[in-house]
């Protein structure tokens, strides 16, 4: 694209920076209001995770692996839980199994309300974010109640989930959802249908199915362009979605709108998806299996490699773990979902659009910084 | 997609100007802090006299948060470490791990969760029952069978069926590679065992050759402290696995099982290779050891490993002392004994058997030829027990009988004398290990047996080990446990059986041994035999008067100093048995620290 | 789906002998190719439905010295993962780029090269530092690369205060 060298102005955006999405930074060259070049800095996170699990005990990792996604910590619990089961070749319970897909959805619930409550940051309507976040709190009340912990639950362990629900749980988590049914009229009125988000995001941040297929971006993007169900939970199912009923909203014009409403309907269907799993999931039956023998410092993993995903709120994510067979892993790589959007769509696709658009490109591409770091 | 749009929806959202609102109010976030969830992952509470110091919690941390502080001024306790852990919560990502895996059931995580501090030392704790703030709260998260981290079963081995009784193999079998395997990855590397173990053998060093499948290594941490590997890897008391932290919650890592597997799978080539890596060549000197029981097997190896030339005098046949004589050879297997020795032997060590001090030698002539002498004679005689009857030449004694039915196992003599009916007095092990020898031998001469058991205590307080009480029941030996022996029926010469009464109580009011009985309870146990096993002594007459009047004894055993040197004949040691009392692992101990001191002693002269 | 994957294993078989192959865990398939192939193997999985890379990533064999390139494709419309795996010398570590075949991996080759070393021609931007502005250590995901130590030597460690005022057993 044409600079003008008069005009030109760098800018920083991030990483602290109020409108920005994330501890995130991009270096913007920008003309009047118009990005014409722009470079993804990203790193502010970047706690060299890789590198720490090669040197913890495959237990141990439990802990910091949530970390690498700070919003949705469950799916990095469940595709290391599954890595290790695959290579150690361990049968799931099948109570644990249901409680996992359980943690996923709810987490999936929380991470879109999240999303949805950021678009109020880039675009002025802040109560759409207080609602959300108010919302999303109550679900960190669940989690807090099964796992212990409000934001990183270390709860889905390799073999199984560390403890069984708490008594009466499902009532509690069935009320629940009665509730955001309830609202979720409230934040279509509040948010879909508002004015300034339809100024703001339609045919605003388009992203043409040939840029999906070009950068490798997931998930909703890709869905949103493609109007294919491509999600890994209808392709590859894991856990028991193969067991549960629930379409996949798809379109096949994606603008900054459609991906909204995507991640609106997604929340509908993962509230349809836990109803089912309220009901499916048995009352009695073992949660954990044991992975081979001893005790934790001394647990290992047989040897191999295998590459393990899920279907996260931003798209495809996956662990990438190598064992040699002793008590630490090999060799762990994070496939952040975010990563084609997040870096080589900043780099070719960010350009041309406003300064104040942004923040709101990042959010309704799906982009979380501490997944690209890690 | 219908992507509706409306100018008056968002209007809605007024309605909530009146309700109240979902959130916690600034001002209540300190003052009376929400209550946190039931499993809530807060700040840790540790009970302090519950906490075995293990450090496993700091092992499994996965941010290093937990130090573990020692605090000097805490007695040693057998069992426990004088450490508690301390937490930085600047590190801590409350992950509750460290809780899932606490070996002594201390340590929980509770419902506080708020602490401010702008200063980063402000965030050290080492919390105790009350946690950081000395504040009660209620438990949070705490550990339950599911997040359990420990491993509590142990990985039994196979015992031979109930037709072992006919014969002397040996009753447990050794571990194959999958259950060694197994079992040593329940091990969590603390060193409790390393520090109650006599000998401060290097147990976790050794249990984890084993996980990583380097056997000769763990050939070498175990001759580092101990060369009766094969006879303390069968018959060893493990003093460490009644420390092992694991059995605070489960059962303890089977560590003499452990260390017998290492010496029966390594190859022998590397056996000897590990067993003889430190052994030098022999310039320091000349040194005498007297008895070729463990102590003085164990000082031999370690002075030859310290340069020095040594003969071993030994008043029977062959050498090993008590594991030669006195364990049952379904126990400790001859070929484990002979391995023991053979290394010994290879280590440069001279052995002079049939040669008794105070008969064949005496200690003036070892005082003269060696640079310094080394006692490890044992408890080698039987105590005898001072009961009408005692005099009949059928009642026998547990040492000359064990001896005898060894070298009967070793094809040395004709079977023992023994009848068909006969009563064991005692309730230690080497009581059992007469009436199981009994039983034995009984089988092969009779084709049946029956054999009695009679002691003081009660079946509870019995100080043998539980797996001699229940394995001996399995055998069919008749116990009559909490019944005194009074006296021994005799008529015509020939013994009719045992008389004894019920025991009240073994110790009196002052603690003194004064057993008294219920007269209305007492019975007569026919037997033809009677075996006492009631303890043993040894004997001190090779002391010339004025040895016997500058030594001190007490209870059967000499005084002296924490390295078995005599205060009054620097050049004298002793181990073993007259020093810590009968005990394999004391023995190793005890000959080991001799060796040291006599280093030190010979280099100093 | 079992016969797209035997499909495929034979269709690899037959146009470019790859023999080996594991399977990691259902749908998924992993393979080493040589590393003059390796180009031409990924293009040809392009072309038949794996659109996806979903990960470019590296493994330090530092003990034979080799540094392995793993590709992970993905094809969205049977749900077959594979692990294309290659190894290059971990002394000269040198590839070639694939943004030819697959744009996206513009930044995994970036990465890879910041942790591992690995240069890949053609991919201009490569050299350059993506997470560890103002990194001048070795490449930080090499197996020699000990964080700890880089860490002590640059920021000490820290001392704590161990004078606690409570002693076992409360006070």
């Amino acid at each position: 694209m044409e600079v003008n060298k008069l005009k030109e102005v760098k800018l920083f955006l991030g990483p602290q920076h109020p409108g920005m999405h994330g501890n995130y930074s991009v270096h913007m060259y920008v003309d009047g209001d118009i990005i014409k070049k722009a470079r993804p800095m990203p790193g502010m996170l970047h706690r060299g995770f890789e590198k720490l699990m090669e040197r913890k005990l495959w237990m141990s990792n439990m802990a910091i692996i949530p970390r690498i996604c700070v919003i949705e910590p469950d799916i990095n619990e469940m595709v290391y839980a599954m890595g290790v089961e695959a290579l150690a070749g361990v049968e799931v319970p099948e109570k644990a199994t249901w409680i996992r897909m359980m943690i996923l959805e709810m987490a999936r619930v929380a991470t879109h309300l999240f999303a949805l409550g950021g678009i109020g940051g880039p675009t002025g309507l802040y109560t759409s974010m207080y609602w959300a976040v108010a919302e999303r709190d109550l679900i960190l009340d669940l989690f807090e109640k099964l796992t212990g912990a409000r934001v990183y639950h270390i709860f889905i362990v390799p073999g199984g989930v560390r403890k069984d629900l708490p008594e009466g749980f499902k009532t509690q988590l069935g009320t629940y959802l009665e509730s955001l049914e309830k609202k979720l009229p409230e934040y279509q009125e509040l948010l879909l249908k508002h004015p300034i988000i339809h100024t703001r995001s339609k045919d605003n941040i388009l992203l043409p199915a040939e840029v999906v297929h070009e950068l490798g971006v997931t998930g909703i993007g890709m869905r949103s362009a493609t109007g294919k169900a491509y999600d890994l939970r209808k392709v590859k199912p894991y856990a028991f979605y193969d067991q549960v009923e629930f379409e996949v909203p798809t379109a096949t014009y994606s603008d900054a709108l459609t991906r909204i409403h995507l991640k609106f309907q997604e929340i509908q269907q993962s509230i349809r998806i836990l109803k089912q799993i309220i009901e499916k999931m048995p009352d009695e039956g073992p949660v954990k299996a044991p992975i081979g023998t001893g005790n934790a410092l001394k647990l290992r993993v047989p040897a191999g490699m295998v590459y393990t995903a899920v279907e996260s709120t931003r798209g495809e994510y996956g662990y990438f773990i190598v064992s040699n067979g002793k008590e630490k892993p090999y060799r762990i790589a994070v496939r952040g979902a975010s990563y084609p959007q997040g870096l080589l769509g900043i780099e070719r696709y960010l350009p041309g659009h406003r300064i104040d658009d942004a923040p709101l490109w990042m959010d309704t591409m799906g982009v979380c910084s501490p997944e690209i770091d890690r | 997609m219908k992507q509706e749009k409306s100018m008056l929806s968002p209007l809605k959202a007024w309605k909530y100007l009146v309700k109240e609102p979902v959130t916690v109010s600034k001002k209540d976030i300190f003052v009376k802090p929400r209550e946190a969830a039931d499993r809530y992952r807060g700040f840790h509470v540790n009970e302090h006299d519950k906490c075995t110091g293990c450090g496993t919690c700091s092992e499994i941390c996965p941010t290093d948060a937990i130090n573990m502080i020692v605090l000097p001024d805490q007695p040693f306790v057998d069992g426990k470490k004088n450490e508690r852990p301390a937490f930085d919560y600047g590190r801590c990502s409350f992950c509750g791990l460290c809780v899932d895996i606490c070996t002594g059931d201390s340590l929980h995580m509770t419902k506080e969760y708020v602490h401010i501090t702008p200063d980063v030392n402000q965030m050290y704790f080492m919390p105790d029952e009350l946690g950081i703030h000395q504040k009660k709260f209620e438990n949070g998260w705490l550990r339950d069978e599911v997040s359990e981290l420990l491993d509590l079963e142990r990985y039994e081995m196979k015992h031979e069926g109930v037709s072992r009784k006919s014969s002397f193999i040996e009753i447990v079998k050794g571990f194959s590679y999958e259950m060694a395997l197994a079992e040593s990855s329940r091990c969590v590397e603390c060193g409790v065992c390393t520090q109650t173990c006599p000998a401060q053998m290097n147990i976790p060093e050794y249990i984890r050759t084993v996980y990583d499948g380097d056997l000769k290594k763990g050939i070498e941490w175990i001759y580092k402290t101990n060369p009766l590997a094969n006879v303390c890897g069968r018959i060893c008391t493990h003093k460490c696995e009644s420390a092992c932290v694991i059995s605070n919650r489960g059962d303890a890592v089977a560590i003499r099982w452990l260390k017998r597997y290492i010496v029966d799978n390594t190859p022998m080539d590397q056996y000897e290779a590990g067993a003889l890596a430190y052994v030098t060549e022999k310039t320091n000197g000349k040194v005498a050891i007297v008895g070729s029981g463990p102590s003085g097997l164990s000082c031999a190896y370690y002075l030859s490993t310290l340069g020095y030339e040594v003969d071993v005098y030994e008043k029977n046949a062959l050498p090993g002392g008590v594991i030669r004589y006195g364990g049952p050879e379904y126990r400790l297997p001859e070929e484990s004994v002979k391995k023991d020795i053979l290394m010994i032997e290879n280590a440069g060590v001279n052995f002079i058997c049939n040669t008794e001090l105070g008969k064949d030698i005496s200690l003036e002539t070892l005082e003269e030829k060696y640079d310094s002498v080394f006692l490890g004679i044992g408890f080698s005689y039987s105590r005898p027990l001072p009961i009408p009857g005692s005099d009949n030449h059928e009642v026998k004694f547990a040492i000359e009988f064990l001896g005898q039915a060894r070298d009967y196992n070793r094809g040395l003599r004709a079977i023992p004398d023994i009848s068909d009916e006969v009563i064991v007095i005692g309730g230690g092990n080497v009581a059992f290990d007469v009436a199981r020898t009994l039983i034995r031998l009984q089988e092969e001469k009779y084709g049946k047996s029956s054999v009695a058991m009679a002691a003081l205590e009660h079946r509870e307080i019995l100080p043998a080990d539980l797996e001699e009480i229940e394995e001996g029941e399995e055998e069919g030996l008749k116990y009559s446990f909490g019944y005194g022996p009074q006296a021994i029926k005799v008529e015509d010469g020939i013994i009719k059986g045992l008389h004894v009464k019920k025991v009240l109580s073994i110790f009196d009011g002052e603690g003194r041994f004064n057993p008294s009985y219920d007269e209305e309870d007492q019975k007569i146990i026919p037997a033809k035999q009677v075996y006492i096993a009631i303890g043993q002594m040894a004997n001190f007459d090779f002391f010339n008067e004025e040895m016997k009047n500058n030594i001190e004894f007490f209870r059967g055993k000499v005084k002296v100093n924490d390295n078995g040197q005599f205060d009054h004949y620097p050049w004298l040691f002793a181990g073993g048995d007259i020093v810590r009392g009968p005990d394999i692992i004391n023995g190793v101990a005890t000959g080991h620290d001799a060796a040291k001191a006599i280093d030190a002693y010979i280099r100093s002269k | 789906m079992m016969n797209s994957m035997n499909n495929l294993k034979e269709q690899l078989k037959a146009h470019y002998k790859i023999a080996a192959f594991e399977e990691p865990t259902k749908m998924q398939l992993a393979f080493n190719v040589e590393p003059d192939k390796t180009l031409d193997v990924l293009a040809y999985l392009k072309s038949i439905g794996y659109g996806q890379l979903s990960l470019l990533t590296c493994i330090d064999w530092i003990e034979i010295e080799e540094f392995q390139l793993v590709y992970i494709l993905f094809n969205w419309d049977n749900g077959i993962h594979l692990l294309v795996r290659t190894s290059i010398d971990r002394n000269n570590p040198k590839f070639r780029t694939i943004e030819h075949i697959y744009p996206g991996v513009k930044y995994y080759e970036r990465d890879v090269h910041e942790f591992f070393g690995v240069e890949f021609e053609g991919n201009e931007d490569s050299y350059k530092h993506l997470f560890l502005e103002l990194w001048e250590a070795d490449c930080p995901l090499k197996k020699d690369f000990d964080p700890l130590e880089f860490s002590t030597n640059r920021y000490g460690n820290r001392k704590y205060e161990t004078n606690f005022p409570r002693k076992v057993g409360g006070e």
